[in-house]
């Protein structure tokens, strides 16, 4: 009889990390409290990866009261495209991307045209903290559209598709690529039904993906296979997330990427509690590989030799 | 783990420590109870009833405190009866109110333990007795039973010189002890005759010492209670009190006792005389029985002060028990949250958002609650969609809506007691600001993830609320908490092993289910 569920026993043998597991011995040992605001913010995010010459989109504004709105077509006069999100914001909420305006009318990368007051309306809405973590008032960042690399083209519908690279203690253990659908509306969102495809490490080639917490190997709306596509750069971007982690010293951090196509790997932002949907991506658990970073000295239990 | 042997040694010093105080109070009890010559006795009301109709009503009237008696646990059971809150005047009597649904035979019991001591408490205070115009008045007022204005009653009291105001009260109760033969229950009841006849049954005699002292311009009231003594049908005492000297005075004009009554009389209610009404009623059958229960649990020692009293709650005044127990067992719908997250892996909108809805529903039916839950959310979530065309900023968008929610539930407050569909207001009385958090997450969740995530989320939220529902409804387990709080050292050991449990949650079985198939 086959089971629409796995058993306990199997997912241990898969070495599965489970959401308690990892707040209890990952999150809370390794991720100390006090330095989640350097990913919380995403301004300050940024500031480190300035610091220490890790790529970040250029930013062009930060809004930081109402009052700023009223100059806001001034601000974004220079710039045909842009990002707006808000600083303190999760999983790609309230994030607007424009690509195309005349300071009245901005079109945005769904195709949905927006009237400067509606535009001003959702900016206050940010800012009063609708999308922050805990509803505090919010800063809002005005920042460089990247352009999705052409490698991606095939197989990312209606946005840029993210990397997502998984660190412990600095080092990558595993990573995936998260591309948006039609259902996703542009956003790399898994809730929404985008698809996550994993990457193996070594060669940066894609595997295959998970779409609404099935397993996928072709993407939905274009049907090319989200398997086999190389990620450019991808030794630099692995770099550029090692460092990252570094400087923020977060044991167990997500460094979020962007594959520009013109500047490679660009950090959008990092994540200290980044979930588990990237095993699913893999079809692999990350037990083992937590294992190989921690050492055989700090035996993680139930970690499957090897990995 | 370093830190996962610890919580293991934390939670096994919490079970024992729990352990601990709960024998430490339990042995204090017994030794207190054989050192002393109090007993427990429980009164068992039973009452059975035939409804007219739908919506018959039916009063039970508690027992009072003395300082001689305190009730140390309440246990009322009414299957298909609905439990109804009244305003309890505090003065007179504290009632039980229950509605029938549907006609017929109904059927409950109620329960009371009584700690009896001999001695007395000295901490003990009946309210202040000050009496306003209203209630002056409405202690010399006339009625079928108390007829004051009845020729023999006034031709009775002229005889009592009542021109001379002093101690005008003794002599009227002088009169009843002396004159009125009360040695029969058959004699009659009704004042004119009493007086006639000078012989009375003692509710009889109870009621002409009030009807002369209300004739007199004394303010008086009857008193209808019972004796703690064994019986299987308890018969039911009457006696009367006047307000004398700026305080009410016992008087007991069957047993010629005068300004105090004995220690082992438990007064029920006071101006009416019997312990349970009804409306709409037919062929109602009341017996009290009252029995010595041996010393157990819940009986703890009261008179001298001591500091570990502290730590009974049941010394607490009987109208705060209900409320006490309910407040005891949120840490056990706490308990069933952390399970939920934890071991099952569901997420619900806000943490306490189910617990805080199943406590209000705790004090209403079910039914209405979950009806209003649902009439509240589905407007406030059109409202919500219309607000979102306004523009408004976040928190007066959400006040607006909180204003809504406290609209709509007063409307249908009003609505369901205009047709009378509930026997209580309170069903409906949700709390609105949770309610006002619920339906703004459910709509921004609807918006960013999807429809069915939020539905979702909602079904979870409404599952872990009736699981809490059904924690607090727990009356056992209530008791038993509210007479040992130290019980909840064990919800903190619980609480502290499942915050270090790290085994998959029961939904991860399924989310990963397509890791197998490699």
């Amino acid at each position: 009889v086959k089971l629409p569920f796995l058993l306990p026993r199997e997912l241990r043998a898969l070495g599965v990390l489970g959401m308690n597991r990892r707040n209890a011995e990952f999150i809370l040992p390794g991720n100390p409290r006090s330095h989640y605001p350097r990913v919380d913010d995403k301004l300050r995010t940024k500031q480190f990866c300035q610091q220490h010459g890790i790529p970040v989109p250029q930013t062009y504004a930060v809004i930081e009261r109402p009052g700023d709105l009223r100059h806001f077509s001034k601000l974004v006069a220079d710039y045909p495209e842009f990002v707006i999100k808000p600083c303190q914001g999760a999983e790609g909420r309230g994030i607007i991307v424009v690509t195309a305006h005349d300071s009245r009318r901005f079109t945005t990368a769904g195709g949905a045209t927006l009237e400067l007051a509606d535009l001003r309306y959702h900016l206050e809405s940010m800012l009063a903290g609708l999308y922050s973590l805990g509803g505090q008032p919010d800063r809002i960042l005005v920042e460089q559209r990247l352009i999705r690399h052409p490698i991606f083209e095939p197989i990312a519908v209606g946005g840029t598709p993210d990397i997502r690279v998984l660190l412990y203690r600095n080092v990558p253990v595993m990573a995936m690529v998260r591309l948006p659908t039609h259902a996703s509306r542009g956003r790399a969102n898994l809730h929404q039904g985008g698809v996550a495809a994993g990457i193996d490490l070594h060669s940066g080639k894609t595997l295959g993906g998970v779409c609404r917490g099935r397993v996928v190997t072709v993407h939905p709306d274009t049907h090319a296979p989200v398997a086999g596509v190389v990620v450019p750069h991808w030794p630099e971007l692995l770099v550029a997330a090692a460092k990252l982690a570094r400087v923020l010293e977060l044991a167990y951090l997500g460094v979020d990427f962007v594959l520009d196509a013109d500047r490679g790997p660009v950090v959008l932002e990092a994540n200290a509690r980044p979930g588990l949907a990237i095993q699913l991506a893999n079809r692999a658990g990350l037990l083992s590989r937590l294992q190989n970073v921690a050492g055989p000295d700090e035996l993680i239990e139930g970690a499957p030799p090897g990995g | 783990m370093n830190a996962r042997r610890s919580a293991w040694w934390v939670a096994g010093a919490l079970v024992v420590t729990g352990l601990a105080c709960v024998a430490v109070r339990l042995h204090a009890q017994q030794r207190a109870k054989l050192a002393r010559g109090d007993t427990l006795w429980r009164v068992t009301y039973k009452v059975e009833f035939n409804a007219n109709r739908a919506g018959a009503g039916l009063r039970v009237t508690v027992p009072r405190e003395t300082p001689h008696t305190r009730i140390v646990r309440r246990d009322v059971q009414y299957a298909g009866l609905a439990a109804q809150r009244v305003r309890a005047s505090r003065e007179l009597s504290r009632e039980i109110a229950l509605v029938a649904p549907t006609g017929g035979r109904h059927t409950m019991t109620a329960r009371f333990d009584l700690h009896f001591t001999p001695q007395g408490r000295a901490a003990f205070s009946e309210s202040a007795a000050k009496l306003t115009a209203e209630m002056r008045a409405q202690y010399l007022r006339g009625a079928d039973t108390i007829p004051t204005n009845a020729p023999l009653v006034l031709e009775t009291l002229a005889g009592l010189q009542p021109a001379d105001p002093t101690n005008l009260v003794h002599r009227i109760f002088d009169f009843c002890d002396r004159n009125l033969r009360s040695d029969d229950e058959d004699f009659p009841d009704d004042v004119p005759t009493v007086l006639r006849q000078r012989k009375a049954s003692s509710l009889g005699c109870a009621r002409a010492f009030v009807t002369l002292c209300r004739a007199a311009g004394v303010p008086a009231r009857l008193v209808t209670g019972f004796t703690i003594e064994p019986a299987e049908d308890a018969e039911l005492q009457y006696w009367a009190e006047a307000h004398h000297g700026g305080r009410w005075v016992p008087f007991d004009p069957v047993n010629g006792s005068e300004g105090v009554v004995p220690a082992d009389l438990v007064p029920v209610t006071r101006d009416q005389s019997e312990i349970v009404r009804g409306t709409d009623i037919a062929a109602l059958k009341t017996s009290l029985e009252v029995v010595r229960r041996p010393p157990g649990p819940g009986a703890l020692r009261f008179g001298r002060s001591q500091i570990g009293v502290i730590f009974d709650l049941t010394r607490l005044p009987l109208d705060m028990h209900e409320m006490l127990a309910v407040i005891l067992l949120l840490p056990l719908g706490g308990l069933v949250t952390a399970l939920f997250r934890t071991v099952i892996g569901l997420r619900t909108f806000g943490t306490f958002t189910p617990t805080l809805l199943a406590l209000s529903f705790v004090y209403a039916d079910w039914k209405t609650g979950l009806l209003t839950f649902a009439v509240v959310l589905a407007l406030g979530l059109t409202t919500r969609a219309v607000l979102d065309q306004l523009k408004l900023l976040v928190v007066p968008r959400l006040s607006a809506l909180l204003t809504l929610v406290v609209l709509c539930i007063m409307l249908l407050v009003s609505v369901l007691d205009y047709f009378n569909l509930t026997p209580s207001t309170q069903a409906v009385i949700l709390p609105m600001v949770i309610l006002t958090m619920t339906i703004e997450r459910f709509y921004l969740t609807s918006e960013e993830d999807s429809p069915g995530i939020a539905l979702q989320q909602l079904a979870a939220t409404v599952l872990v609320g009736a699981c809490c529902y059904g924690v607090l409804r727990w009356q056992t387990v209530g008791q038993l908490v509210f007479t040992f709080p130290e019980l909840h050292f064990f919800t903190i050991a619980g609480l502290v092993l499942l915050g270090r449990y790290s085994g998959y949650r029961l939904t991860e079985l399924w989310r990963f289910r397509d890791l197998g198939n490699r």
